[in-house]
């Protein structure tokens, strides 16, 4: 479904992703990990075309993310992306962050990505703040209002970049849950996070980075027993042991 | 003491003038507001064609006199001086309106543009919709300071024989030999427009500053 080959990616003279080789299939979750600066949010950020690589292909559904002939837009309705800093905009209500897309892009009726958007914000669990501006709402509050936003374009692929690392601790618990949920309806996701645990109940499959190249790729049980990669150890043993 | 019959005897002209000034300076706030925000978007435009002309024209316009601009205006077309007086005006501050918004624009965080752009929008809607509300919400404290500014300038009317206040008042000072006095009146009616604007953008500055 996610397709990288080769994939090669410079800021100037700095190479951010080294050789990248990775496929996600349908229904796969896809948990990215490394330290910081290894490249796993421009690994994912290149997925929906925010980074353009620098050469080598990169396809979703067979469509080549970086060519001219890709419409963009298109493309990119399918793929919805959950930020650290949630971006929800700051004028705009809950319930027209939600439907703001719907309506713009698919052009659905105002009544349609209403009641769309009342059923996402329903299985987020904050119905009840439909009506509020995000500024009312906790961080935990507004990354799960953020999640509905990209589910309610109905995309096949969501992708994650550290969802809950900038939330209180005791906030990061609603936000995982809504992930986990989705995980388990067969949603394709790809998640950059430092959330061990939740890579470890949830992810199909566990992608470590560093300095730009993916060192490790393997199931969580087999990837936290017994990691190959002597970096990836190193790595495991820092986070696990505080 | 200031000759009040100079006031009293011309009050009509004083008016008359005082309308002009007033509705010039409404015309020309609106037409750079939209011009400016055009600008705005063109100077940070990813089409580099467009960046240059928007870049061009402020860094042009900014640094030309604005009674330049005025003079320009009125002998580059068949336009009676009030309406030559507007474009000109229109024309200068634009530039700077421009520059407000660009710095609106580049305050609001690049992940509002991120945000809007995965979910499939356009660049141009993203734009609409998402930056430029919040963008002209941080500036409407600056562009009260140059629709302040806007009416001063507008003084500049006189020059091209545009009908403002500053024009009446060369007139009956013209007319009458009672040169300071009058201009003392016509100081006042600018301050009765000018002062309660600085005002309002005043209290503008402390609620957005709340309200953030």
């Amino acid at each position: 479904m996610i397709v990288f080959n080769q994939v090669n990616k410079f800021y100037g003279d700095f190479q951010v992703l080294k050789d990248i080789n990775l496929t996600i299939n349908q229904g796969e979750v896809v948990v990215v990990i490394g330290p910081s600066g290894s490249g796993k949010s421009t690994l994912l950020r290149c997925i929906n075309h925010l980074e353009t690589i620098s050469d080598g292909t990169l396809t979703v559904n067979g469509i080549s993310v970086g060519d001219k002939k890709t419409d963009i837009n298109k493309l990119r309705r399918n793929i919805g992306m959950v930020f650290q800093h949630f971006y929800l905009y700051p004028h705009k209500t809950v319930l027209e962050n939600i439907t703001l897309a719907p309506m713009k892009v698919l052009g659905q009726s105002e009544k349609e990505a209403k009641d769309t958007a009342r059923q996402y914000l329903e299985k987020v669990g904050i119905l009840d703040k439909a009506e509020s501006y995000p500024s009312q709402l906790s961080g935990g509050q507004q990354q799960r209002v953020a999640i509905a936003r990209g589910l309610a374009m109905k995309p096949e692929i969501m992708l994650f970049d550290e969802p809950t690392s900038a939330l209180d601790p005791e906030m990061i618990g609603e936000v995982l849950d809504v992930m986990k949920t989705l995980a388990r309806e067969g949603m394709t996701m790809v998640v950059v996070t430092h959330e061990m645990g939740f890579a470890r109940e949830v992810a199909d499959r566990i992608v470590f980075m560093d300095a730009g190249r993916i060192l490790e790729e393997a199931v969580p049980a087999e990837f936290y027993e017994n990691p190959r990669e002597e970096r990836a150890r190193l790595f495991l043993s820092r986070i696990l042991n505080h | 003491m200031l000759d009040f019959s100079i006031l009293t005897t011309n009050m009509d002209s004083f008016l008359e003038g005082l309308k002009i000034t007033i509705i010039a300076s409404l015309i020309a706030l609106l037409g750079s507001f939209i011009l400016g925000t055009l600008l705005a978007v063109m100077r940070i435009s990813p089409f580099k064609p467009l960046n240059w002309l928007g870049t061009a024209y402020v860094e042009f316009i900014r640094n030309i006199p604005v009674l330049v601009i005025v003079f320009f205006a009125y002998l580059a077309g068949n336009f009676g001086g009030m309406t030559a007086g507007t474009i000109g005006l229109t024309i200068y501050t634009a530039a700077f309106i421009a520059e407000a918004i660009r710095a609106g624009i580049m305050s609001v965080p690049k992940g509002q543009m991120e945000a809007a752009r995965s979910t499939g929008l356009t660049y141009g809607q993203a734009m609409r919709i998402v930056i430029l509300p919040q963008a002209i919400k941080i500036v409407i404290p600056p562009l009260g300071n140059q629709f302040i500014n806007l009416v001063k300038n507008s003084s500049l009317l006189a020059v091209v024989a545009g009908g403002d206040l500053m024009y009446q008042g060369d007139l009956i000072s013209a007319k009458t030999y009672v040169t300071f006095d009058t201009y003392v009146f016509v100081a006042l009616f600018y301050l009765i427009l000018t002062i309660p604007l600085s005002l309002g953008v005043g209290y503008l500055e402390k609620r957005l500053a709340r309200s953030n």
